[in-house]
This record gives C-alpha cells, structure tokens and sequence, in this order.
C-alpha cells in the first residue's frame, strides 16, 4: 500500500475516518495507533518488530533521563551554589553517556541493517586492491519501512528529554503512536515529539474545514504525483537505463525531467501525509517552501526536505560546531580572522559531516555520498565568497540579479539530482561528461524526444500542469494562500475548482497501459 | 541591551534590529554568523548558551536574545 494508490486514499484511508469518527474521544488515538501498525505490517510485515523495539527503549531511554533529572534537582535544591554547579556536572555526565549509549544503539541499528551490503562490499574491494587473500561475509538485511525517518525522530525524542526541552512521556501508547503514525511513516515528514504528540493523542472530533482542507491537499499532492511524477518516469528510465544510446542534449533534458519528477513526486506525497494528518485535526510541520525560487544552494536546503534539513542542524551542525574543541577553534579563528571567517573553519568541519550524513542517509552508495559532498562544496564556495560578492557594484535587489541567482541555482540543483538518479556515480559521472562533451539540441528538435514513451500530448499536459504548480507557487511566494482564496469564493466557482482537479487526475493521470507509476522515491531511503 | 545591539550591529550592519522580529525566520542571520553571535554573547556576557537555547524563539529579535541572556545570567 502507497499514499498514491487508490487502495490507500479510497478505502484504507476512509475506513480509518469511520473508525476513527465512531469511537469515544477517549480511545480514538488506539484506532490512529491500530491502524497505523496494521499500514506498517502491511509493507513490511514481522519487521515491525524493529519498530516496536525503538518505541519500548526510547520510551525507557526517555524514563530514565526523566529520573536522573529529577533526582539532580531535588539534590540541588540543598546544597549551596558551589556544589550545584559539581552535581549538575556530575548527572550532565550520566545523562550524556545514557544519551550516547541509546543513540548508538539506534543509529548503529539502521547503520547495520542499510549499510551493512555496502560496507562489506567495499571493504572487498579495498581487500582486493591491496592484494590480501581474505575476503569479507557481505551481510543484506531486510530492512523495515521508514526506518531512516522513525530513527530520526527517536533520537530528537531521546535527545529533547536529555536536553530537558520536553518532559519524557509516561504513556508509552503516546510515544508508539508517535513513532508510528501512518501517513508519516513511509516518507515523513520528520516530526519533533512537541509537534504531532499531542495532538496525536487528543483525538479530536472532525472538524467540517479541517476535512475540506485535508482533502484538498490530498487531491493537490495526487495531481501532482499521478501527472506529472508517473508520467514522466518511462522517459527517466529509459534514458538513466540506456544513456549510452542519446547524446548531452537528451541527458541534461533528463536531468531537468528527473528533478521535476523528484519534487512533483516528494512534495506530492507530502501533500496527501499532511492532508492525511490535517483530517484527524493533526498539523504536521511543511517539508517544503517553494525550493525553485531558491537564491543559492544554501537557501535551497531551508526549502527542501525542511524537516530533514531542521533535524540535521538542531543534531549535529550546532552541537558539533559548539562542541568544546570547535568552540576553541572559532575563538581562535575570530581572534585572528575577524567575525566573518572567524568561526568559519569550525562551522565547515560541521557542514562536512552534517552533508555525508546528508548524503549516506539517502542511500548505501557512493553516488548519495557524492550528491551529499557535492552540495557542501557549492554552500561551501558560497561561504568563502560572500564577502566578495557583498563588495561587487551589483544592484542585488534588481530583478534580473535575483532571475539569474534562482535559474544558476537550478541548474546546479539539476546537476546534484542526475548523480542522485543515476544508477551509479560511474555512470553520473559519465552522463555529466556526455552534457559538456556531446552536447547538441539536435534530439530535442528533430523529434527523437516524441519517440521515448512519451508523445507530444504527454508533454503538452506536463507543461499545462508545470505552469499551473509554477503559478501556485507564485502566489504562495507572495503570500496568497490558494485554498484560503478558494473558500472564501461563492459554492459554484469552488466546487467548479474542485470537479476540475478531480476530473484532472482522472482524465489526465498517468496510469493504465504504457505507463509505469514511479515507486515512492523516498521511501526507498 | 545596547551591548546586545553593537554585538548585532557588528556582525550584520544592513538590519533594523530594533523593529526586527523575525531575525532567523527571515533568515537575517546565518548559521556562521549564529556562531559568532553565540561566541560574543558567551565572552561579553559570561554566560554558557547551550544548543538547546539555539532555536528561533530565543534568537528570532533583541528582545528574545535578551530574556534568554538574562534567563541564563540568573540560572547559573
């Protein structure tokens, strides 16, 4: 079962509704956690025991740091200011070495079920190069749906309690649900435990606009994917297949193609979870803001995969750029360098290793850690240079400066995306050679491009549904909530509105013979 | 708060810190120039911020900067 798949939005969807609307305020967050491990096993059956096994130690990890907390405060409510200080250090030291302990636990979990292939395989290689007669066991494990998103939120649990910004949750049926909520697990977003939690658990009655607006989401995230995504994927594989056969032109056009499909489909899956969520009252935090009006790399990642984004700066870019020796390093670097490349060196060391992991979280192959690298270097380049470019005569606010800061940012975005595809950084590396040496439009305009699965009716839809997903993201620019405007309007233009986008995904929606609908990208990491 | 202000002023001059309630939201600060405003608070202020006080709520304007700072004076 996917978000996008009928068997999800028409019949699991809206029985968990009924369920859900029939049971007393009290229980209705054991219909959200029954049926979110009835989604779970229906992917990845036993395995949800991996699942149940990080809902039970975070919920202990959590209880226990609880405990140490409280213990610390009552003795430090006796003692005079001087011993305070020693016992706060005293438990910080527990704490943190419980903390560690559960997070390497968790992360080392996930590391071995994903990477374990990988590692082993490579290990092999290295072996062989260096001529030693001994070769590794490579291991491959059955991994559980969502592992790389739940781990993340079990972490930010654990490490939220530590940190005392939440207190550490007594009701293990909370935790579960919040570690298990459905239309989250597959693809997130990554939710923090002050976030969904709550809500998750109240159980709100259904609320006619919350309804409305959930539904609409879940059509506008289905318009999106069952389109733009699906329709494109037979001309994406083709050509990341075979892309010996066609020459730079084709291939860069397929990077364009694949970037679009990426986000129709990442965001339009986004868009039936936070709709999904929205019906049960529950407000998931966005996982995008219009990322192709991006000014630079930087700014990028503040509107793509945001809760990922969140999560790695909360986790590891501050607390490694404020650990003791970094600190150290950018009081040494603003000593000698000044304010701006002052902390500068000590902030990179963290943007390294906030960008590998980055990078290996999406996948075990180098191909990810080489598209996690390669947006460090760009947000790197943009670090070093800001000053310089800050010094140049150019009018920065003009519109033309703006225009050729988003489309530079593009292109370098359509780059990183063609080495993410590709079935290996060998094979990126050789369809980014063929761009800059075999590059000609001669494909584009003679018509070979009718011929890849695709015909001009195809493209003439895609290019319709780009335009209105372009404008849509105009107005959001600016501010304009379209649902808003929409509901504010009279019954005939908004449910006029509404059997349009419906008759759109059924008319226009790629799916049936010739077609192959692409697998939830996302939920492959 | 004006030694609050000319650390601010110091490391970012284009911003009408005064008025500006959205300092990280609007992403008027970087990540680096977080860190050298953490640094300088820690030195002017004699205080140790923790990264769970690295969040919007407390850099977001001058006003969050200083209840956070004063918050953190007291509690040491």
């Amino acid at each position: 079962m996917q978000y996008c798949e009928p068997i999800y939005f028409l019949i699991f969807l809206p029985l968990v509704m009924l369920f859900y609307h029939f049971t007393s305020q009290k229980h209705r967050w054991k219909v959200l956690l029954i049926s979110s491990y009835i989604f779970f096993f229906s992917i990845s059956h036993y395995l949800l025991i991996y699942l149940l096994l990080s809902t039970f130690s975070i919920h202990h990890i959590g209880l226990w740091l609880s405990s140490l907390q409280k213990e610390r405060d009552l003795l430090v409510k006796e003692v005079e200011r001087k011993q305070r200080k020693e016992i706060k250090k005293q438990y910080q030291k527990k704490q943190r070495f419980i903390l560690a302990g559960a997070v390497v636990l968790h992360v080392g979990l996930l590391a071995v079920l994903k990477y374990a292939g990988f590692f082993g395989t490579n290990v092999n290689v290295l072996l062989n190069m260096l001529h030693i007669p001994f070769q590794m066991p490579v291991y491959s494990f059955m991994i559980p749906i969502g592992i790389s998103f739940y781990t993340l939120q079990a972490v930010s649990y654990m490490t939220d309690v530590y940190r005392g910004a939440i207190l550490a949750d007594q009701n293990l049926g909370r935790l579960a649900l919040f570690m298990s909520f459905f239309p989250q697990i597959m693809e997130g977003p990554i939710c923090r435990y002050s976030q969904t939690a709550m809500s998750l658990y109240e159980g709100q009655p259904f609320n006619y606009q919350s309804v409305k607006f959930g539904v609409q989401r879940i059509a506008f995230g289905l318009m999106k994917k069952i389109i733009i995504a699906d329709r494109l994927n037979i001309l994406i594989k083709l050509i990341f297949d075979d892309y010996m056969k066609y020459d730079g032109g084709i291939i860069a056009f397929s990077a364009i193609c694949y970037t679009c499909q990426l986000y129709m489909e990442f965001s339009g899956t986004i868009d039936v979870v936070i709709g999904s969520a929205e019906i049960f009252g529950v407000q998931m935090p966005e996982n995008f803001r219009q990322p192709f009006f991006s000014k630079s790399i930087s700014e990028f990642w503040t509107r793509w995969h945001i809760t990922l984004g969140t999560w790695f700066k909360d986790y590891i870019y501050y607390p490694l750029s404020l650990s003791h020796p970094l600190r150290r390093l950018t009081a040494f670097g603003r000593k000698h360098l000044g304010n701006y490349y002052g902390p500068l060196l000590a902030g990179t060391i963290a943007l390294f290793c906030v960008w590998f992991c980055n990078g290996i979280w999406h996948g075990s192959a180098w191909s990810y850690i080489f598209f996690g690298l390669y947006h460090f270097s760009f947000i790197l380049l943009g670090n070093l240079f800001q000053p310089l470019i800050h010094k140049l005569p150019i009018h920065r606010e003009h519109w033309l400066y703006k225009g050729f800061q988003i489309i530079r940012t593009s292109i370098i975005v359509c780059i990183g995306e063609l080495f993410f595809r590709a079935n290996s950084l060998t094979d990126g590396i050789a369809m980014f050679k063929k761009i800059v040496n075999d590059f000609t439009l001669d494909s584009l305009t003679n018509g070979q491009i009718f011929q890849m699965g695709l015909d001009k009716h195809d493209f003439l839809i895609i290019a319709i549904m780009v335009l209105i997903i372009f404008f849509i993201s105009i107005a959001r620019e600016r501010g304009v909530h379209i649902r808003e405007y929409i509901s504010q309007k009279n019954i005939v233009v908004r449910w006029t509105i509404y059997y349009a986008v419906i008759f759109m995904i059924i008319v226009f929606g790629a799916y049936g013979v010739g077609y192959i609908p692409v697998d939830p990208i996302y939920a492959g990491f | 708060m004006d030694q609050l202000l000319e650390i601010l002023e110091g490391l970012q001059p284009d911003v009408d810190y005064e008025n500006c309630k959205d300092l990280i939201d609007g992403h008027y600060l970087d990540s680096l120039m977080i860190l050298s405003l953490i640094a300088e608070l820690e030195d002017e202020f004699d205080i140790i911020i923790p990264t769970v006080e690295i969040i919007p709520e407390n850099l977001n304007s001058m006003e969050s900067m200083w209840k956070m700072i004063v918050r953190l004076q007291e509690e040491d």
